[in-house]
């Protein structure tokens, strides 16, 4: 068991490595267009569209060779940090045996989720930078968990009122995985909001990235909505009441509550866009908010310890 | 032109057009009638302000910004405020004691958005819906279509009716509806896919109702208590109105190295007027629940079982005691508790042994021995209220202690439950199976909606067909388009003539 418990950290390190490494390409896969672009755009870019399929909806391919080999390798070392931390929570939930229960887990289980999510997304709109700001969220979830004491890699029993176990597993992963869609949906719309400002050729149109923004809370929001209600019935079997406003489960309703309004902008002209846009970084914000919460609150959720 | 209105305007569905009476009423006063009264004004004014989706934006804003405040409250974040900003501080006091969630303004908002959610989210988009859904405009223009900005032209070596014929064939194989009306010598097209879709929203918004409908039922007909303290042997009724009474048979407890308890199960026997109806044996995740009644474990703890008499015999209180409700400066470290025998003039105060006898010893003025408990007897009736018997008792011992006699009868232990009717559970599980529903089918299958002229081609037998999504702002309808003329024109039933013609259309083309 400690030997496993020993294995997924190192696999852990991998990962960091690998993601680190994953960050930096896609940083310079974006920033290193730039130059590329400004030197050779009056050959490449006077006008010509790509005129081969039948495609109304910008996509913005085509840029200098090193550039896109750049993104080629941030690619594949992002999905190489997936399966080292796929590795890595299989070792750690065998020696566990049990639901991720401390900061340490939810973070280990928060870097897989984004990086798992961003690949699925990378790979249906064949769009690599949102890997710029998605990567380096992953790299500081990833800091994050290096900062912590040693001792939180234990593994520790629990205490009775987190013992449910196949409940407390889907409620946590749920969350986690929402708050990663989040973190695609908050990228997208960073990357919307400078494409407003300063068109750029080469980056992803502001349709599309309004989409992946919106894609994002489509799978977010509902996976919040069930971790509301797979909570109450947690807290009911626990605690003896489906929703006690603790401070936990508030400040998840206020999370989902800020994606319905989002959600609600998309059907008003003047709305969708801009203001989504930045609804959907204040969304990111009360994310991040609700998932540190275990910082500020005292209140039931505390049981499970930082 | 005429035609091109009720098309666009199916893009939204919140502006489609005047559904109800009052609807249209308030557009009239809105805009052109000066001979309305006042009170009509107001109506119309009160309806759109529900209808409004830009209105239910600042709604659920607004409560989510009362959401924040009543999580802050149970952080020490305020208390930072006003650490760092001092003249804050008689706000931050006030936050601290504003009890957000039982607020008058936060039961306003919720009812209000309750009402808004009636109105504007589903009464006043129904009829637009389902005309979308049920008939849907099917004639259209050229410039409507230009107007969508993503339409396109593909030019087919076969007439008009063959061409529409193989769009027909090829659509309904991938599952669209489609309806066609000729007029003159085009062919009008509209196809769409997962049009119940658009009914989703109602489940959902329903859902919303519903909780807020459950969370009033809740309480207004369930009850909570919190603390409910049964010690070993001994029975206690839940009362609320119900004929039942626990009994706790027994109590175990098992625990791991470190001291913290493993696992800790009550075996609870359930009365119902006194005849037993149930018993089954309780732990922490799993409670005991009969005629809507459940039964949590919560906590549990030690306890005496005491005998409590005055001098003629006649018994002031006998039973068991729970210790550690309270803390004495005898012994801070001690479970200790008070049985308060007022009526008889008598506070009683019971000290049980150091439980960490290395902890501070010096802090523990007794140093009991194991098995032994301390009791005192202060007269509240006695000059000042002030005069004290106290004695040490081991298991069956007997002390006078003044006017009255103790005897210590055992150690024991109580269990604490948490005893709670929720009759609204039905309601939130309904609700929630509405509520995830309704988002599923909103999100993941999203009415598609195709628009096309199929006309004849000015030159040649061929034809020309003019497609073009409604997908405002929709990038996703957008790209799903293009997937889908993509495989339309690899496809045989088209006929298609040349592939450099499937380019999109320049405006004004
Ligand atoms: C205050 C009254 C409310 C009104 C008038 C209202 C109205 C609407 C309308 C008109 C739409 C459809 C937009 C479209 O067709 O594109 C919509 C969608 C939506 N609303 Fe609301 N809403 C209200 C409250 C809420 C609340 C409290 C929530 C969530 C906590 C919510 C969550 C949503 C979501 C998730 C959608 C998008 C999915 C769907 O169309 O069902 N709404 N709302």
């Amino acid at each position: 068991m400690e030997a496993l418990v020993k294995l997924s950290f190192y696999c852990f390190a991998a990962t960091s490595i690998a993601i680190v490494a994953a960050s930096a390409c896609y940083v310079s896969f974006a920033a290193g267009r730039f130059r590329v672009r400004a030197r050779v755009a009056p050959l490449s870019f006077s006008g010509a569209p790509s005129g081969s399929s039948v495609s109304t909806v910008p996509t913005g391919f085509g840029s200098g060779p090193t550039a896109a080999s750049l993104g080629e390798f941030g690619t594949m070392l992002a999905w190489f940090g997936l399966a080292f931390q796929t590795l890595s929570l299989g070792m750690r939930i065998t020696a566990s045996r049990s639901a991720p229960s401390n900061m340490y887990e939810f973070s280990m289980v928060f870097v897989f989720a984004v990086l798992l999510i961003y690949l699925l997304f990378e790979r249906s709109y064949r769009e690599k930078h949102l890997g710029a700001i998605v990567l380096p969220i992953a790299v500081g979830m990833a800091a994050y968990v290096w900062s912590l004491p040693a001792e939180s890699r234990e593994v520790n029993p629990l205490i009775p009122a987190l013992q449910n176990q196949p409940l407390m597993t889907t409620h946590v992963s749920l969350a986690i995985f929402g708050y990663a869609a989040f973190a695609i949906s908050f990228a997208a719309a960073v990357l919307f909001l400078i494409v407003q400002r300063r068109p750029m050729s080469w980056l992803p149109s502001a349709a599309m990235l309004d989409d992946i923004g919106f894609r994002g809370v489509t799978i977010g929001f509902p996976l919040i909505a069930l971790v509301l209600i797979t909570g109450s019935i947690w807290a009911h079997r626990a605690w003896g009441a489906y929703w006690s406003w603790d401070p936990k489960e508030t400040s998840a309703l206020f999370l989902w509550l800020v994606y319905a309004v989002y959600l609600h902008t998309r059907s008003l002209r003047g709305w969708r866009g801009t203001r989504g846009a930045v609804i959907l970084i204040l969304g990111f914000a009360a994310t991040i908010f609700t998932y540190f919460g275990n910082y500020v609150f005292g209140g039931l959720h505390a049981y499970g310890g930082v | 032109m005429s035609v091109d209105r009720p098309a666009l305007s199916e893009t939204r569905p919140d502006s489609a057009r005047p559904s109800t009476g009052r609807r249209t009423a308030s557009r009239t006063a809105g805009t052109t009638s000066p001979s309305r009264g006042w009170g009509d004004v107001v109506i119309d004014r009160v309806w759109r302000f529900f209808c409004s989706v830009r209105a239910a934006i600042w709604e659920v804003a607004f409560l989510a910004t009362l959401m924040l405040i009543g999580t802050l409250r149970g952080s020490s974040v305020p208390r930072s405020l006003a650490d760092a900003i001092p003249f804050t501080s008689p706000l931050v006091d006030r936050w601290y004691a504003w009890d957000v969630y039982n607020s008058l303004l936060f039961m306003l908002t919720l009812a209000l958005m309750a009402i808004a959610t009636a109105v504007g989210g589903m009464f006043n988009r129904a009829s637009g819906i389902w005309k979308a859904i049920a008939h849907p405009t099917v004639p259209t223009t050229h410039r409507f279509l230009r107007g969508t900005g993503g339409n396109l032209f593909l030019a087919s070596a076969s007439p008009v009716s063959t061409t529409a014929a193989g769009l027909e064939r090829d659509l309904r194989e991938r599952r669209y509806r489609v309806l066609i009306q000729t007029r003159g010598d085009e062919v009008h097209l509209y196809f769409d896919k997962n049009r119940f879709s658009r009914l989703g929203t109602f489940p959902f918004h329903i859902a919303l109702i519903l909780f807020m409908v459950g969370g009033i039922v809740a309480a207004q007909f369930g009850f909570r208590e919190m603390a409910f303290i049964i010690p070993e042997g001994e029975s206690r009724a839940i009362g609320h109105g119900t004929d039942l009474a626990v009994r706790l048979d027994r109590f175990e407890d098992t625990y791991v190295e470190s001291g913290l308890p493993a696992e800790y199960t009550s075996y609870l026997t359930l009365l119902d007027n006194e005849r037993p109806v149930a018993s089954d044996a309780i732990t922490v995740n799993d409670p005991l629940t009969y005629d809507g009644v459940t039964i949590y474990q919560s906590s549990f703890g030690q306890a005496v079982q005491i005998r409590v008499t005055d001098l003629t015999g006649a018994a002031l209180y006998d039973g068991a005691v729970e210790l550690g409700t309270f803390t004495s400066s005898d012994n801070p470290d001690a479970l200790a508790a008070v049985v308060d025998l007022r009526p008889a003039g008598v506070v009683l105060t019971i000290i049980a042994p150091d439980q960490f006898p290395i902890k501070q010893p010096e802090l523990d003025r007794l140093q009991l021995a194991d098995q032994e408990i301390y009791v005192r007897a202060r007269y509240t009736g006695s000059p000042g209220g002030q005069e004290m018997r106290a004695a040490v008792l081991a298991t069956r011992q007997t002390a006078d202690l003044g006017a009255i006699r103790v005897e210590f009868l055992r150690e024991t232990r109580f269990s604490l439950f948490q005893v709670a009717s929720n009759p609204a559970i039905p309601l939130f599980i309904v609700a929630s199976i509405m509520l995830l529903g309704g988002l599923m089918v909103t999100f993941y299958f999203p009415h598609r909606r195709i628009r096309g002229i199929v006309s004849p081609d000015s030159v040649g037998d061929g034809s020309k067909v003019h497609l073009a999504p409604l997908a405002k702002r929709d990038w996703g309808g957008h790209r799903q388009f293009d997937s889908l003329v993509n495989a339309l024109a690899n496809g045989p039933s088209l006929n298609l003539l040349d592939t450099t013609t499937k380019q999109p259309a320049a405006p004004g083309a």
